[in-house]
């Protein structure tokens, strides 16, 4: 329990009303979208950077754990107050600062939706590319500290490369910013890389700069049919090697496919083994003979049914059944549990044999689908978190899983982070003194351990 | 809904927040409490022991629109405002209902006679320079809760019920049906106008009118856990309307006609489901059983329209009403953003949480103001009342009318 004097203090801080200490409102900040979720002992929803620094002053005076929470829509526990503490909740922090229209910067606070960003800056013929399928309603600064991708990401990068310049809350209490407007700058180590994706153990982010780019002026959407995956990776490949880059291009598996078709009753082809969304972008003149030929690669690849989007209803039909995944899916077994591996682009196939494979050893409902052009898979384990002797499947069949991507070359996250749900194996693809280079960062910056602890590095594995 | 079937709706929710996006509460203070991820998880913890009906409980499960926003969007189409009603309905019948709502649905409801006396007198209150005098002297500042803003919110009460100043039946020519009018409180009591436009366009169409005796629909006493004061009060329509011998019952309030609808798997019986079968709201007569016939006269304007929660997503009727504004001589619409938003009336919620509700209408306005409309059409009197009271505090020009009202202009004197 925390003491009178630290909650009167945080009052007078924050304000009385942006205080919550009654068990139902910690009970709303307890979780976020992993099925996990700890009751926090206070939470805060400060304004402004100046009360954040107040507030980190005040737990590293009283040793109490801060965990600094944007939408809580994170799929690694990153957000979850696993020692208890305070959750500090940044989302009425959610200013668009200003939109630099000749420099191409976007200014933010932490609390901003993602979408909103995105609509405001498309408003002007800007573009923020990121763009991870909570974006509705998740906040820049979680995106931020989680480095979030999205499918776009295959042509246009993640998270982190977007972020020129950050404000920050330093684990003493001091406000920093790190690079601005500018495109280039090297003074001194890269802190904003350090802090993107660090999932709040190292600072609180405050305040954001966004590279933007000039609005595609066009899109157009394809959908391939394949009997094989093998095929389906065959074409990405081949489709890359004719020097065209996708905006996306996602792949669902043949239980996937299945559920969706069940579940919705689209069309879709039940005997396929894979199906390809791909989606170019670009000036209009141009769309056209690219869509064509993508077209063709796919079809030399051995696609035996390729549609294109010709309507603006006809791209929404084909975008509808990978949106129908995540509804579909859930219909098998109640809990998902969702991984996020990524491997090196052509080991897709290998990767889904393997997947496939750990899970019929362990007797386990697994879906595939995810972004095929950066290898990043979303292996979807369903099952029903209420059966204790399914759970203890689940687990072993994760950790087979880990290794397998690490095995390829791949890695254990491509875009949810570490948070605690992977935390037991991290190892696995940092080794040890990787793991020692990234814990003496944490040590050596917040000597308290006061931000976001129990997260990264304190896995069960760990000891 | 029984408590097997609640835990099963409680389990699907994945907690992907997605609700954060659609929720007019969360929009406007991104309170998670406020949020379906956060009232789900709330009423697991009750269900599961770990949490009581205490004061706060009770607050946050009040907190909630029934809008429906959340719940259409909902990747695990979980029936979000069905648990919310469900724990009400718990909260009921474990705390009880406050004396004054326990006599309003048991008794001011059921009984027509007491209810035209209980409007007389807020007539009589606005009408007989009290209200004038009460406002002059800010004496109602001096009234807690925010009574004085709030007192702006109430209509303005008719001198008597819409009822007794027409006939029951309304007979035609060479009628092709005959449509039963369920004319709802609000229109009863109040917007007399909305019920004298929904004849006058029915009058120019061959249907023959019945407009029997009948009741409150039960709504306010089912959202706030009474559900045997409503069951009462469907039996009591549902009898009035057989009576009357009608091939379709038509509504002018999208809440009331949500709720009649509901009958049959309330009461579950054949009559209760024949009835809630026949009913439809007022614009769907000419969209599915008799084409619109304006009148002569134009009517110039540029109208846009507010889709009430209960008639979006309640009954699933988007397309009905634009399509009659579109027919409507003379009547430019225009479609604003996010017409299907929730205004904030949502019952009485605009009355327990004036300023929350004002908030999520403000917003309204503004969208109302950005379409440059300068009339704004709905299909129920609640969201009338609090739109018109929301362009007021905005000082807006624009007028808000029931969409009967707009086509009613159009046969002119």
């Amino acid at each position: 329990m925390l003491s009178n004097t630290v909650i009167k203090e945080i009052k007078k801080i924050a304000g009385k009303e942006n205080v919550l200490t009654t068990e139902e409102e910690l009970l709303c900040y307890a979780y976020d979208s992993t099925p996990q979720s700890y009751t926090p002992q206070l939470v805060v929803r400060p304004r402004f950077a100046a009360e954040i620094q107040d507030i980190v002053k005040l737990a590293n005076k009283y040793r109490i754990p801060l965990v600094p929470r944007g939408a809580g829509t994170g799929l690694s526990g990153g957000s979850l107050p696993v020692e208890g503490g305070i959750v500090v909740d940044l989302t009425r922090m959610n200013k668009i600062l200003e939109i630099d229209e000749d420099n191409l910067v976007a200014v933010v606070e932490p609390g901003v939706v993602t979408l909103q960003i995105q609509l405001e800056v498309e408003a002007k013929g800007l573009f923020y590319p990121p763009d991870p399928a909570s974006l509705k309603t998740s906040t820049i600064g979680g995106n931020v500290a989680e480095c979030a991708g999205g499918p776009r990401a295959f042509k246009y990068g993640v998270t982190r490369d977007y972020v020129l310049g950050l404000e920050v809350v330093t684990p003493g209490g001091e406000l920093i910013k790190t690079g601005g407007k500018t495109v280039k700058s090297v003074t001194g180590y890269d802190l904003i890389r350090l802090y993107t994706g660090s999932e709040g153990t190292l600072g609180i982010i405050t305040k954001v700069y966004l590279r933007l780019l000039p609005k595609p002026e066009s899109k157009k959407t394809l959908m391939a049919v394949y009997d094989s995956i093998d095929d389906a990776a065959q074409s990405v490949s081949q489709i890359i090697k004719r020097g065209i880059i996708p905006v996306t291009l996602e792949m669902m598996d043949d239980r996937t496919i299945q559920c969706v078709e069940k579940h919705r009753s689209m069309g879709l082809p039940l005997d396929a083994g894979a199906i390809l969304i791909i989606e170019v972008d670009g000036p209009r003149v141009l769309l056209d003979s690219q869509a064509r030929e993508v077209a063709q690669v796919c079809s030399d690849c051995g696609a035996r049914e390729i549609k294109i989007a010709e309507t603006e209803e006809e791209r929404e039909g084909i975008w509808a059944a990978r949106r129908a995944v995540s509804a579909a899916v859930v219909q098998i077994k109640p809990t998902k549990i969702s991984e996020d591996i990524s491997v090196p682009r052509m080991a897709i196939p290998e990767m889904v044999r393997r997947l496939k494979e750990i899970a019929s050893r362990h007797n386990l409902d697994l879906v595939i689908f995810g972004h095929a052009g950066d290898g990043n898979l979303h292996p979807n384990i369903l099952c029903d978190r209420t059966d204790r002797e399914e759970m203890e499947r689940v687990e072993k069949a994760v950790g087979e899983l880990f290794k397998a991507a690490v095995e390829l070359g791949g890695s254990l996250s491509g875009e949810h982070g570490i948070g605690t749900m992977k935390a037991p194996y991290l190892k696995v693809e940092t080794g040890e003194a990787g793991f020692e280079v990234m814990k003496r960062i944490k040590e050596a910056l917040d000597p308290n351990n006061i931000l976001n602890p129990g997260k990264i590095f304190w896995g069960e594995s760990d000891g | 809904m029984d408590k097997d079937t609640v835990q099963e709706y409680l389990n699907r929710c994945s907690k992907c927040g997605g609700c954060q996006a659609v929720c007019p509460l969360y929009g406007e203070t991104q309170s998670e409490p406020l949020v379906a991820r956060g009232k789900l998880f709330l009423i697991k913890n009750y269900l599961d022991g770990e949490l009581d009906l205490s004061p706060k409980m009770m607050d946050l499960m009040n907190l909630c629109l029934l809008c429906k926003a959340c719940t259409v969007q909902c990747p695990n189409s979980i029936p979000v405002d069905e648990l919310v009603l469900s724990i009400r309905q718990e909260i009921a019948d474990q705390k009880g209902i406050s004396f004054v709502k326990k006599n309003v649905f048991q008794h001011l409801l059921q009984n027509n006679g007491r209810l035209t006396t209980a409007a007389k007198g807020a007539y009589l209150y606005q009408h007989s320079g009290l209200q004038w005098l009460l406002r002059k002297t800010h004496l109602l500042n001096l009234l807690p809760g925010g009574i004085a803003d709030k007192e702006g919110l109430l209509p303005r009460m008719s001198r008597s019920p819409f009822r007794a100043q027409i006939p029951q039946i309304i007979s035609s020519p060479h009628p092709r049906l005959r449509v039963g009018y369920y004319t709802g409180c609000l229109t009863n009591y109040v917007f007399t106008e909305t019920g004298r436009a929904v004849l006058q366009v029915l009058k120019n169409h061959p249907v023959e009118v019945s407009i029997p005796e009948q009741w409150c629909c039960g709504l306010p006493a089912l959202a706030n856990g009474d559900q045997e004061s409503a069951l009462q009060l469907a039996r009591r329509n549902i009898e009035a309307f057989q009576k009357a011998g009608v091939d379709v019952i038509i509504t002018d309030c999208a809440s009331c006609g949500s709720m009649l609808r509901q009958y049959g798997d309330l009461l579950g019986s054949e009559e209760a489901r024949s009835f809630a079968g026949k009913v439809i709201d007022f614009s769907r007569l000419f969209d599915d059983l008799i084409d619109f016939e304006p009148g002569e006269k134009e009517v110039k304007a540029v109208a846009t329209y507010h889709d009430p929660c209960h008639l979006r997503r309640g009954q699933g009727v988007a397309e009905a009403p634009r399509k009659l504004i579109r027919a409507i001589p003379g009547v430019t619409f225009q479609e604003m953003k996010e017409a299907d938003r929730c205004c904030g009336a949502a019952g009485s919620f605009n009355l327990s949480h004036y300023h929350l509700s004002t908030k999520i209408g403000r917003r309204k306005a503004l969208n109302i103001r950005n379409s440059g409309a300068d009339i704004v059409t709905t299909g129920c009197p609640s969201c009338i009342m609090q739109i018109g009271h929301v362009l007021e505090l905005e000082e807006l020009p624009v007028q808000v009318m029931h969409l009967a009202e707009l086509a009613s202009k159009t046969y002119g004197e």
